[in-house]
């Protein structure tokens, strides 16, 4: 361990800033590097309707990653995700179909999630079970509740205008139009963001995550923390579910399997530690684009999904090779 | 005469650079026999024990096993040699059952199968020796701990052990599991095996060792016959004449009023302290064995044990069911371990300085929490780069800075610091002194648990004395020497100034 100067920072040469910073938000380089070789690769990915394209189709695994962030930065995780989000994109397709108002709709299906959320946070907290086999259980148990709400048969004959929250066309630049969907998704990204970076709460989640023990004796309720991470996570699942319904036009029982997976891949390869205190949305927002940027130009090449499969797991692995071997390197300095 | 199983010779065990942890130590221990080590906290016990085990190999010396020269390189070694160590966590594995844990890592087979029936049989025999009232099917993680300290003493015997080394078995025993342990060390040494019995106690070793040799600094002074030596005579050498001068800080006398009463407190493991009291200005130091109860203590007064308690802070009558109301009542806790219990290592130091200060607002307002951090630290004299660097990369005394920045931060009246050197060098130890205090000058009351009676001695008003888990005595480190109350810590005898 080093002793530094009273008052004095290290004097630094601009190249090992920049070095630093490179390391620090390695996954912005990385994302670059795949886009300019996806624009490289295909004349067509760099044009406006396919990157509106981009931010759409990333919209609902990516809100869903968001929430997962604040779960994993605790030193949880919450396998439940995909299931919330089928379980409520069909509820709010059943409460439209049967002729309630969007709104009321809405708020009962975000409350719904909120409350699916609090129940895996709560049995964690107070019984102090591993959150991997509570939120297993939320994965089996929410997948039934969903089957059994019209006994796994679709709902369809939703409103129009509940379709126009995720299909409105948004000017961002002269020329390039987004989906409202995606302009939801950075929205969220953002505002999660603020909520990690500038509240108390924020810095509750990383301290508790980053040393429980320490966290409670200096006085934090941990137990209300935890459940307040897995609200945030049932909430971001909810509104995922709902642009889901709204961009398929029809309630999916069978949607969003396997979700959860795509989701902690996409934390996991923005760089928070699985261990917790570590890590954020900005991040997870880089990987989740990271990785559907793959997906796309796998299909502007022509090349199957078997192929996308394979390179996307090795992908994940090289990522996170790389920031465990930047950990090593930090942990030596 | 009977004869010596096991004899050791100038053993010395050196740490570079400069660390001699064991000075040349001299034992011989009789077939048959309890043989007692005695020593005060860094009298080099644990060194010498893990030495006879073969878990550390030595710098120098001989070790001989019924007159053979030996080598241990590792604990295995040392097992098929005859010497068997139970530690005082016992290593048993609570999954599994009795005979399982018997015969782990030597498991009976027959072809290289495991054969459960031998195992079943061998297992029966060496707990009729121990007298155990439970079976060889039971799961080791189901029965009391004075089972399971027969379980390991069993152990030993599937070894053959020749030589049994018990560290401190009666730290996690009441009286009556602790006779029935006595019992079986008695019928064992019958058989001809030695026990070698390492206690704080004089009264278990009055009550079941032969003979004692009595550690200090490093270096074995004496071995003495149990029967016919006075206490006072172990006291001397376990406590030596060479005392180091310690110079007692100057501190005015404390007329403060009384801020903590505590009539009664009571947790687990027998803790119960009484009659506690602690003026606004003052510096109480607890001193005390191994678990004589300072943490227990400390912990459940800042709500982070489960306790019942009968106390007042500030007149008021108060009650920590949590960390979060003792805050409240303006208590701050320096815990035992600053790196598990204290602090966020991978966070800068200006979040871990104001993590309990700024709960209950909405907004983490960085520049300001900067700005509160900052002044502090250099009222700290910390040492540190800027207040967003990571506390991992502090020094041990820069870290321990900042843990009491937090509570000064949130501006805490009863300072609770448990172990607060720890790990610390000279200087960082001076310094750390210094500031509880300017603390204490400024009214606030502190409580120092340590296990160093000599910082106790020269930096606080009052010193409390806690044996198995009472405050049995208070001393006023002006008119007391360190002797009379090391010997307090010992031998536990109630005394009050």
């Amino acid at each position: 361990m080093t002793d530094i100067v009273t008052g004095v920072a290290p004097a630094r040469t601009s190249g090992r800033r920049i070095a630093d910073l490179l390391i620090e938000y390695n996954f912005i380089a990385i994302f670059l590097v795949v886009v300019a070789i996806a624009a490289i690769l295909s004349p067509n990915f760099l044009t406006p309707t396919n990157i509106a394209n981009l931010f759409q189709q990333a919209a609902v695994v990516g809100v869903v990653a968001v929430g997962m962030t604040f779960v994993i930065l605790t030193g949880n995780i919450d396998l439940s995700v995909g299931s919330v989000v089928a379980l409520c994109g069909m509820l709010v397709a059943v409460l439209l179909a049967g002729g309630m108002p969007i709104l009321p709709a809405l708020a009962i299906t975000i409350l719904t999630g909120a409350l699916a959320g609090a129940v895996i946070g709560l049995i964690t907290a107070l019984a102090e079970v591993p959150s991997f086999i509570v939120s297993l259980a939320g994965l089996v148990s929410f997948r039934g509740i969903t089957y059994l709400l019209t006994d796994g048969v679709p709902v369809s004959g939703l409103p129009p205008s509940f379709g126009a929250i995720s299909s409105t066309m948004v000017p961002v630049l002269p020329g390039l139009q987004v989906s409202s969907m995606g302009i939801i998704f950075v929205v969220l990204c953002i505002a999660a963001g603020a909520l990690l970076r500038l509240t108390v709460f924020g810095e509750s989640v990383y301290a508790t995550g980053g040393n429980a023990e320490a966290a409670r004796l200096s006085g934090l309720p941990t137990t209300r923390i935890l459940v307040l991470v897995f609200t945030v996570s049932g909430i971001m699942s909810a509104l995922a579910g709902i642009l889901l319904t709204s961009r398929l036009r029809i309630g999916q029982p069978t949607a969003a399997q396997g979700l959860e997976l795509d989701a902690i891949a996409a934390v996991v390869l923005g760089g928070t530690s699985l261990f917790g205190g570590r890590g954020g949305v900005l991040g997870t927002f880089f990987a989740v684009m990271l990785l559907q940027v793959l997906r796309n130009i796998f299909n502007l090449l022509g090349l199957g999904s078997f192929y996308q499969m394979t390179v996307t797991g090795l992908i994940i692995v090289a990522a996170i090779l790389l920031n465990r071997f930047i950990d090593i390197r930090r942990g030596r300095a | 005469m009977t004869p010596d199983v096991l004899t050791i010779e100038g053993l010395s065990k050196r740490f570079p650079p400069s660390i001699i942890a064991l000075d040349e130590a001299n034992i011989a221990v009789r077939k048959g026999e309890v043989h007692c080590l005695l020593g005060a906290n860094g009298a080099g016990k644990s060194t010498f024990l893990k030495l006879i085990a073969g878990a550390l190999s030595p710098s120098a010396g001989k070790i001989h096993v019924d007159g053979k020269p030996v080598h241990f390189r590792a604990p295995a070694e040392a097992a098929r040699a005859g010497i068997s160590m139970i530690y005082q966590e016992l290593d048993l594995v609570p999954q599994l059952t009795v005979a399982e844990n018997l015969f782990l890592g030597h498991p009976p087979s027959r072809f290289g199968f495991l054969d459960k029936r031998s195992r079943r049989v061998q297992a029966r025999e060496a707990l009729a020796r121990v007298g155990a009232s439970f079976t060889p099917e039971d799961r080791v993680g189901s029965l009391s701990i004075a089972n399971q300290q027969l379980t390991a003493i069993a152990r030993s015997l599937t070894r053959e052990a020749k030589v049994i080394i018990m560290d401190e078995p009666s730290a996690a025993l009441n009286e009556t599991e602790l006779k029935a342990v006595f019992r079986v060390i008695r019928e064992l040494t019958a058989q001809g095996v030695a026990i070698l019995y390492v206690s704080h106690r004089l009264g278990e070793l009055r009550e079941i060792g032969d003979r004692v040799t009595v550690l200090r600094g490093g270096r074995t002074i004496e071995t003495f016959d149990v029967e016919g030596t006075p206490d006072s005579a172990l006291v001397e050498a376990i406590l030596g004449r060479e005392r180091g001068f310690v110079e007692r800080r100057d501190r005015p006398p404390v007329t403060g009023e009384v801020i903590l009463k505590v009539d009664r407190l009571t947790a687990a493991h027998g803790l119960d302290i009484r009659e506690f009291e602690l003026r606004r200005g003052e510096i109480a130091g607890l001193t005390g064995l191994n678990g004589s109860g300072r943490t227990s203590f400390l912990k459940a007064l800042f709500g982070a044990d489960p306790h019942e308690a009968r106390m007042s802070l500030y007149g008021k009558p108060y009650k920590a069911k949590t960390p979060r109301d003792a805050i409240a009542a303006g208590v701050g806790l320096v815990p035992e371990s600053r790196k598990t219990e204290g602090l966020i290592l991978d966070a800068p130091i200006y979040r871990n300085a104001t993590l309990p200060a700024m709960q209950g607002q909405f907004l983490a307002r960085h520049g300001q929490l900067k700005a509160k951090t900052v002044p502090v630290l250099r009222q700290l004299s910390t040492k540190y780069g800027s207040p967003e660097q990571k506390v991992i990369q502090l020094s041990g005394g820069n870290q321990q800075k900042v843990v009491l920045a937090k509570w000064i931060i949130k501006g805490a009246r009863l300072l609770l610091l448990d172990e607060p050197s720890r790990g610390l060098d000279i200087g960082a130890k001076a310094d750390l002194y210094r500031l509880v205090d300017e603390l204490a000058a400024d009214g606030a009351a502190v409580i120092v648990a340590s296990s160093e009676l000599e910082e106790l001695y020269a930096a606080c008003d009052t010193i409390w004395v806690f044996h198995e888990g009472r405050n049995i005595a208070r001393f006023d480190p002006a008119t007391t020497d360190q002797d009379t109350i090391l010997k307090h810590q010992i031998l536990g005898d109630h005394h009050h100034d």
